[in-house]
């Protein structure tokens, strides 16, 4: 199987994570899996015609769409590794504010126009393309892409992630009786109970699992990498209300009062709100 | 008269992030220009005004997802240099070993996968055939090893950081899990492996090296100055002072992190999403300096660990010290390599890196602070100013690849004037102009990662003369 490996705007994490994935990874090269395209690691300077194309990074720039386009015309199956390219990811903050217009200011007046220029917010690739799978992630981990590559390369769907980063954690959800919240900062965690129902703004109740809870099981809160679950990705589902709800349960603060937190806060979501993942249409090629 | 001719690489291959090469040519076909620059830009600095320090170090560190560990590291200096916190020595000890940890999974990375290629097959090979995975076609052991050396590095970033890439466990105040004895005992047994790759990789390296010498010597050859940190004299990646020498190997400033600011400057050119940093009291372009493994060896004389001392011995045996040649930087990187690996085991042996103590109780404030660590590409500052409410007001982040991105530049004009004569291409052009950046290690993905009101845009016409200045801030 031939494979190109391509980034658009990311911080090369994504292939990085799979590199990482060590025994896994010199397993997954020997087999029918030649990378023939990769700006990272092979010379070549063309997009070529593949069987795979894996895609790290969102649309930033207007050169990002013009290859994202190109390589999915030139590709039979295109996966979204990580949240750029699956939901905008961390780039995507810069949509809030209107960055486009600060970036111009400071490079359109220039001479020379060989930069390629900026589309005016962070799109996942969606936008643009049809994508075959997502695997989201910040990053996803080295087992989770190569096990889904591998279940690709043999011609079979990957395993899906359809439940939330609880299931996979270790601590017990124990209700308590707290007045505020918690910055993870602030004051040590108990390492066996819930981060939340010690007041912490954990996302596990809402993200997509398949990760392995490697966050909140070291005493750090999940902050929602891997995107929402499915059950949130219907149209119905007001993922900022179902949060106040698990938090206010598990604390016994009251909704207001943790709206009115939550609110002081506004990055806490930064990998569901401010990306433009169509959530409503790609629930079942989410891995 | 003839036409201009503007030659372009692009993508440039094999480096992290998205470069590109431009060549103009004058009317006779001789090189006029010649430019290596950034296609992406991303706007950290500028989207995270407003965020709380707490979360900073955790959402900065997407900056670069292949040195993250160092930004994190860089980031949560600067805000416990602003809450005048003073982590736990065995805090400071597991830190020093996710540093390590960083580079030794990036050396292997840009040893093995990146620049490898270079040496192992000859210019005239097929492009499609110069890449790590045609190396592991012909030798699987070298892969096999080049993957076993880059999980020493990932495991202790998991086992420590607790995830490989972005790890999450360092916090500002120390960092949140202990180290097990269980754990200790596990990471010193993979040390011992790493060291043994490492001294064959020195092998391969050298041998390839001597080989190549006659032509990497041709490919660049610059006196700048050199900046690393340092402690008494020896390399030092996570504490110490800032050094710089000048282009004979004289000390010309020596001073602590809290003054970088005051010593190094940053400036840019409209044609690039990367900005050029400098030092500030010689100006520009004259303050042109290097950061990186020729910096760290030029800057110091001494390396603390046995093995590494004795081949950064030799290397100044043999190219000097100041070791000018650009392509060193690639042997210099595997004594970076070595020390890394001997340094992990010196750490790992004392028992008591497993003390509970890795956290302390840390009191915000607001204010200004600096963070400055040895990061694989060279010395990385992050500048914070905070409001008395703890959220970020303003960030200035100085990353090696901006540092060292004059004189990438440098070089690559070097070797298209070398290649290119009366409109006549010899072919090896475009090998060499992408050695020479690769080289570096530059990484695109951490130079382009910001946008800054207060800066100046300078127009120039195709003589270089200065037509407008913009200031926007």
């Amino acid at each position: 199987m031939k494979v190109s490996v391509i980034s658009l705007t990311c911080c090369a994490g994504c292939v990085s994570s799979f590199l990482n994935a060590g025994d896994a990874l010199l397993e997954i090269l020997s087999q029918d899996f030649e990378i023939v395209y990769s700006p990272t690691f092979v010379d070549l300077k063309e997009i070529p015609e593949v069987d795979l194309a894996i895609v790290e990074g969102g649309v930033r720039t207007f050169g990002d769409e013009e290859v994202i386009r190109e390589v999915r015309a030139k590709s039979r199956i295109l996966v979204a590794l990580g949240i750029c390219a699956t939901h905008g990811g961390i780039t995507s903050l810069g949509n809030l504010t209107s960055i486009k217009k600060l970036l111009e200011k400071e490079y359109s007046l220039s001479v020379s126009s060989k930069l390629p220029e900026l589309e005016d917010l962070m799109y996942p690739i969606c936008s643009f393309v049809d994508v075959d799978y997502y695997i989201p992630g910040c990053p996803p981990m080295p087992f989770l892409i190569v096990h889904s590559l591998k279940r690709i390369v043999s011609g079979k769907t990957p395993i899906r992630h359809q439940s939330v980063v609880c299931t996979e954690c270790h601590r017990k959800i124990i209700p308590a009786k707290l007045d505020s919240l918690y910055g993870i900062y602030e004051k040590e965690a108990n390492p066996e109970t819930c981060l939340v129902s010690q007041g912490f703004v954990c996302l596990g109740s809402l993200t997509r699992d398949g990760c392995g809870a490697p966050c909140p099981r070291a005493g750090f809160t999940c902050f929602g990498c891997r995107g929402p679950a499915d059950s949130l990705l219907y149209r119905s589902r007001d993922i900022y209300a179902f949060l106040v709800k698990v938090i206010s349960k598990r604390t016994s603060i009251p909704e207001e009062k943790v709206k009115e937190e939550l609110y002081r806060n506004p990055f806490i979501f930064h990998t569901f709100i401010f990306s433009r993942f169509e959530r409503f249409k790609a629930r079942e090629r989410v891995i | 008269m003839s036409q201009k001719r503007e030659i372009t690489i692009s993508p440039t291959t094999r480096i992290e992030g998205h470069g590109k090469v431009t060549i103009t040519l004058d009317e006779f076909g001789n090189v006029s220009d010649a430019h290596f620059y950034a296609t992406e830009i991303r706007g950290f600095d500028y989207f995270l005004r407003g965020m709380e320090a707490e979360r900073l170090p955790f959402i900065i560190s997407r900056i670069c997802g292949v040195c993250s560990t160092a930004h994190i590291l860089a980031s949560v200096k600067a805000i416990e240099n602003i809450y005048g916190t003073e982590i736990t020595e065995t805090a400071r000890k597991l830190r020093e070993l996710l540093l390590i940890g960083q580079i030794i999974s990036n050396h292997s990375l840009v040893f093995f996968f990146l620049t490898l290629p270079d040496f192992w097959f000859s210019p005239e090979e097929n492009p499609s055939k110069r890449n790590i995975f045609q190396i592991m076609r012909e030798k699987p052991e070298i892969g096999k090893e080049a993957i076993e050396l880059r999980s020493f590095g990932t495991q202790i970033l998991d086992v420590i950081g607790k995830r490989e890439v972005h790890v999450v466990s360092v916090i500002p105040g120390g960092l949140i899990n202990p180290l097990k004895e269980k754990e200790r005992e596990r990471l010193l047994k993979m040390a011992e492996n790493a060291c043994r790759i490492t001294k064959e990789a020195l092998t391969i390296g050298k041998e390839l090296f001597e080989k190549n010498w006659a032509d990497f010597k041709k490919a660049g050859d610059y006196r700048t100055y050199y900046m690393a940190l340092t402690t008494d004299g020896a390399i030092e990646l996570y504490d110490g002072k800032i050094c710089v020498v000048n282009p004979d190997g004289e000390i010309l400033s020596e001073f602590t992190s809290n003054d970088y600011m005051e010593y190094v400057e940053e400036k840019r050119y409209e044609w690039t999403y990367a900005k050029f940093a400098y030092l500030k009291a010689l100006g520009w372009p004259k303050g042109i300096v290097q950061v990186g493994p020729t910096a760290r060896m030029n800057v110091n004389k001494r390396v603390t660990t046995e093995f590494a001392n004795k081949e950064l011995e030799e290397f100044k045996r043999k190219f000097g010290s100041p070791a000018y040649a650009t392509l060193l930087f690639d042997y210099a990187r595997l004594i970076d390599l070595m020390y890394a690996c001997e340094r992990v085991k010196e750490l790992l042996d004392d028992e008591s890196l497993t003390q509970a103590d890795t956290r302390v109780k840390v009191k915000p404030k607001g204010g200004v602070g600096i963070g400055v660590v040895e990061a694989p590409r060279g010395t990385l500052a992050h500048e914070y100013v905070l409001t008395k409410n703890g959220l970020l007001k303003n960030m200035k982040l100085i990353i090696p690849t901006q540092v060292n991105n004059a004189a990438i530049n440098l070089n690559v004009k070097d070797a298209a004037m070398e290649f290119i004569r009366q409109g006549e291409i010899k072919p090896g052009l475009l090998n060499r102009i992408e050695m020479v950046i690769r080289a570096y290690d530059p990484c695109i993905k951490c130079a382009t990662r910001q946008v800054d009101e207060n800066l100046r845009v300078e127009i120039r016409n195709s003589k270089g003369e200065l037509l407008r200045t913009l200031g926007l801030g």
